[in-house]
């Protein structure tokens, strides 16, 4: 993408000041989308972005200039204009780079790019028509196709040059069922890094009858009742809760500040015994995975609590410094246009003894939410809150009617502790998690548990 | 190779691939920003990008294609804009526009901002840290801020339009921690202009400490249907998540309740909602949309009567009546959508104080949380979580957290009891004064 000596005389010009330490970030990023709304192909797009960004850091301060014209005289104005920002007296002798070499744990069978289109189209078409069979209460579908090639180059001061290809490949199915003054949405969001092979591995009209059915079971739901209950979440994208209630907390960007309930709190009790985290970027073309993170630290398997006790952060090379950690491989970014720091891949609470089934039956009266809806924290006092896409009253041990309109609210580090019941159901689920370093690609997940005591919003 | 070259490249080899016509939007920025923390920079930021779109009618359908770089195959291009044409199967024309005879000259440029240094907007941003600090031992400064930007557009078609507009604004944002013992509340303070002379560091960095200090103590209340007082930018947050009904493409697509409603009372007789892209200092204000379309004020809802969707050439032309100019680009690499400007409710004549003076027993709402998970935007359904204060006889005795506050957002228009005089705009560019609103659902203990 860039030579080797360009890469080296812009290096050279960003440490020109002083500073510690430099880094290049060269990416080519290919895509293309295409969606289809009740049946009609409205949308058809496709590009490239490409660009560089220059990240010099000395002591604690960080420098990030980028920018789209890559001529290395440009780079090298760039990198010096940054570099005037510091005075520092580290001296550096970049000759010669140190190539990563990456075994690709994340095969693509399909290139996007040799994937006809009108393939895409028709691969769309077959779940809006099957959503649409579903049931007459369905009034509107909104099926869409996205893939990225994500080429990346990172080179430092340190001699490191390491590259890595992402393939991403992302299916949205979205299914409107109306009666004459309401209207509910289901909704599912497969991804994988991946190539087409994983739209022709899907079952479009599986996810589309499931998409119909939420909508269909919403529309005839009363509203959920509020207060405080025992809450029984599913799997899958359940383990949104962990994400936006804890793993936002362990990020090592937060920590660094001190602005996390979690600070200091390495090796001690925060959730209850059940509970083991887990994020995992090297697992095979999931979503959220890469062989690389945006710093070039390879991605790896970080346990995050294991049985309750916490046993480490998500770092990246600046905060994890502050705070006297190594870089994890947890490093992100959503281009060139923003400064990597730490966040999750594959976030997920691991697989517990308990049986679904059990979960249920031991629950007297309680709050079912089947699908969880997407959420946000406060990093600093731990409130989170999330929406419930689908749930269900449980009464004496069953699964009752359908309610809609919950919402979950509470506080993480209570909330972890109150976990008394998982199952060993554990699923993955995908989606796009937004912070300082941009919207990245990421899994959540977890098995069926139960949180005993949790703050159930609703207009019931 | 620069941007009219490549627009001469591109038309003529769009010529040959057999478009009818077609467009080029080209876009390009800088931008430059500095945190502070602890007295230090933390972040030190300067950027330059851009990138264009090429867009070409075939066949009757229009194909897209974006880069950043410039240095592209452009025979490549449009074949690629011309595969996607070929896919597109919807009925709806999308047009390249011919432009219009005048456009409004607009201010959204102040030559002085160019020659605002670094070190002044660093001074800057210490001071907004500095002066936090000062305000109350309890504070901790998570973050003070100053970000600077221009910004440049162009359009050029095959149909005759060619129109540019360049821009420019500065933000200073500050974002603190109040702490007592436990119990700690993060807020943040934000101010967009054109002039850092405009800039108050001291009153933006205390009232960011208000806020965070204010909500130190909160607990819960006891749920049921209360009168809720939303504040401003609250408000305009809520009604931000509800746009997308008031936009005709959504409305033609049946993903709005507004279907059908024009002509109808949407809200209550005091409720007046304007779209304003020629408003002086507005943050989306604008001399042309995303095609080309000349900007013009209208109002959406007049006395509670929905008047008008938010038009596009497009959807204009499916309606058969004429954009409204709210054709939008989020960035050169979108499609041509639909996006309101400077979207907000008519202030009405009493003072915040005076509503809440008139309440027995309600909530004042100034935070909600989970705007983009708790709102359903096509039923109008949300579900939020909340704080603020509580109000006994007329005044607002304590801090309230641990709420939630759920309704219909079209329900809620209709009970409007009360629009203040602080009309004030989020970031976004939506507005709105604080309102009362005659009971909504809010659960707490």
């Amino acid at each position: 993408m860039i030579s080797e000596k360009t890469v080296q005389n812009v290096l050279a010009a960003a440490v020109s000041t002083g500073a510690g330490f430099a880094e290049i970030f060269v990416e080519n990023n290919c895509k293309s989308n295409i969606a289809v709304t009740n049946g009609i192909v409205d949308k058809a797009n496709s590009g490239m972005d490409k660009g560089c960004g220059i990240r010099i850091i000395n002591g604690e301060r960080v420098i990030y200039v980028y920018t789209n014209n890559m001529s290395e005289d440009n780079l090298i104005r760039i990198a010096k204009e940054g570099a005037a920002a510091i005075k520092g007296d580290t001296e550096h002798n970049i000759t010669v780079f140190n190539r990563l070499g990456i075994s690709n744990a994340h095969p693509v069978a399909v290139m996007p790019d040799t994937v006809e289109k009108k393939r895409i189209v028709d691969f769309l078409m077959q779940g809006h028509s099957r959503a649409m069979a579903y049931d007459s209460l369905i009034t509107q579908t909104g099926l869409s196709y996205l893939d990225s090639v994500q080429n990346v180059l990172i080179a430092n001061t340190e001699g490191l040059w390491a590259e890595d290809e992402r393939v991403r490949t992302r299916i949205s199915v979205s299914v409107v069922a109306s009666n004459e003054s309401e209207k509910q949405t289901g909704y599912f969001g497969p991804g994988a890094l991946q190539g087409f092979e994983f739209c022709e591995d899907l079952d479009i009209e599986a996810i589309a009858d499931e998409a119909a059915r939420c909508a269909v079971t919403m529309l005839k739901a009363e509203n959920c009742p509020s207060g405080k209950m025992p809450v029984v979440m599913g799997n899958g994208f359940g383990g949104v809760i962990f994400h936006e209630a804890c793993g936002h907390g362990l990020e090592a960007a937060a920590i660094s500040k001190r602005a996390s309930v979690f600070t200091d709190k390495i090796g001690e009790k925060i959730a209850s015994d059940k509970v083991t985290a887990i994020d995992d970027g090297t697992m095979p073309n999931q979503w959220g995975s890469m062989n690389i993170d945006d710093e070039g630290t390879p991605c790896r398997k970080n346990v995050l609590i294991e049985k309750g006790v916490l046993k480490t952060y998500m770092t990246d090379r600046y905060n994890g410094g502050i705070i006297g950690m190594a870089p994890s491989g947890n490093s992100r970014r959503e281009s060139y246009k923003l400064v990597p720091v730490s966040r999750m891949t594959n976030t997920y609470i691991a697989a517990g003894t308990d049986k679904r089934e059990d979960i249920i039956a031991d629950t007297e009266y309680g709050l079912y939410a089947k699908y969880m809806g997407g959420g946000s924290v406060n990093p600093a006092s731990g409130d989170f809150n999330f929406a419930v896409n689908e749930a269900y009253i449980i009464r004496n041990g069953k699964i009752c009617e359908p309610v809609r309109g919950a919402t979950l609210i509470g506080k993480g580090s209570v909330v972890l502790k109150n976990i008394d019941r998982v199952s060993d159901d554990l699923a993955l689920a995908e989606g796009m998690c937004g912070a300082s370093s941009g919207s990245i690609p990421v899994c959540v997940g977890q098995p069926m548990l139960r949180v005993q005591n949790i703050t159930v919003g609703g207009r019931g | 190779m620069d941007i009219r070259t490549l627009k001469d490249r591109l038309f003529e080899s769009a010529e040959k691939e057999g478009f009818e016509s077609c467009e080029i939007y080209y876009q390009s920025g800088s931008s430059f920003t500095v945190s502070i923390y602890k007295g230090n920079i933390e972040k030190y930021q300067s950027s330059e990008n851009g990138g264009f779109c090429f867009r070409g009618l075939y066949k009757g359908n229009m194909g897209y294609y974006f880069s950043e770089a410039l240095d592209i195959d452009a025979d490549k291009a449009v074949k690629t804009a011309k595969e996607n044409a070929e896919v597109i199967t919807t009925k709806d024309r999308e047009f390249i526009y011919k432009g219009d005879k005048e456009y409004p000259s607009v201010n959204v440029y102040n030559a002085a901002l160019e020659n605002v240094s670094a070190e002044q907007k660093i001074q800057a941003a210490l001071s907004i840290e500095k002066y936090a600090n000062e305000y109350d031992s309890r504070i901790t400064v998570n973050r003070s801020m100053i970000t600077s930007g221009d910004s440049y557009v162009y359009i050029c078609n095959t149909e005759g339009l060619e129109v540019s507009e360049k821009g420019n604004h500065i933000l200073a944002y500050a974002e603190v921690m109040a702490k007592d013992g436990e119990d700690t509340r993060e807020k943040g303070e934000i101010w967009i202009g054109t002039d850092i002379s405009e800039l108050n560091e001291k009153e933006l960095a205390e009232s960011a400490c208000k806020k965070a200090l204010s909500a130190l103590g909160a607990k819960s209340i006891p749920g049921g249907a209360l009168k809720t007082v939303i504040e401003n930018e609250t408000f305009a947050d809520i009604l931000s998540c509800f746009l997308n009904s008031f936009i005709a493409e959504n409305v033609q697509k049946g993903f709005s309740l507004l279907k059908d409603k024009k002509g109808d009372r949407i809200a209550s007789d005091i409720v007046t909602i304007t779209d304003d892209p020629l408003m002086e200092g507005g943050y989306a204000t604008t001399a042309f949309d995303g095609e080309g379309v000349a900007s013009c004020r209208k109002t959406i809802v007049e006395k509670g009567i929905l008047k008008t969707y938010l038009y596009n050439l497009k959807s204009a032309n499916a309606d058969g009546v004429r954009s409204t100019g709210n054709g939008y680009k989020g960035s050169f690499r979108a499609t041509v959508s639909t996006a309101p400007t400077n979207f907000y409710i008519e202030k009405g004549s009493k003072s915040k104080e005076e509503a809440i003076s008139s309440i027995e027993y309600g909530v004042y709402i100034n935070d909600v949380a989970g705007l983009h998970s708790g709102t359903n935007s096509i039923s109008g359904d949300f579900s939020l979580a909340a704080e603020g204060f509580l109000i006994e006889n007329g005044s607002i005795t304590r801090s309230v957290d641990q709420i939630t506050i759920a309704g219909n957002f079209y329900e809620i228009l209709k009970n409007i009891d009360t629009v203040c005089s602080d009309l004030k705009f989020n970031s976004s560019a939506i507005g709105s004064p604080t309102v009362v609103i005659n009971g909504i659902e809010v659960s707490g203990e």
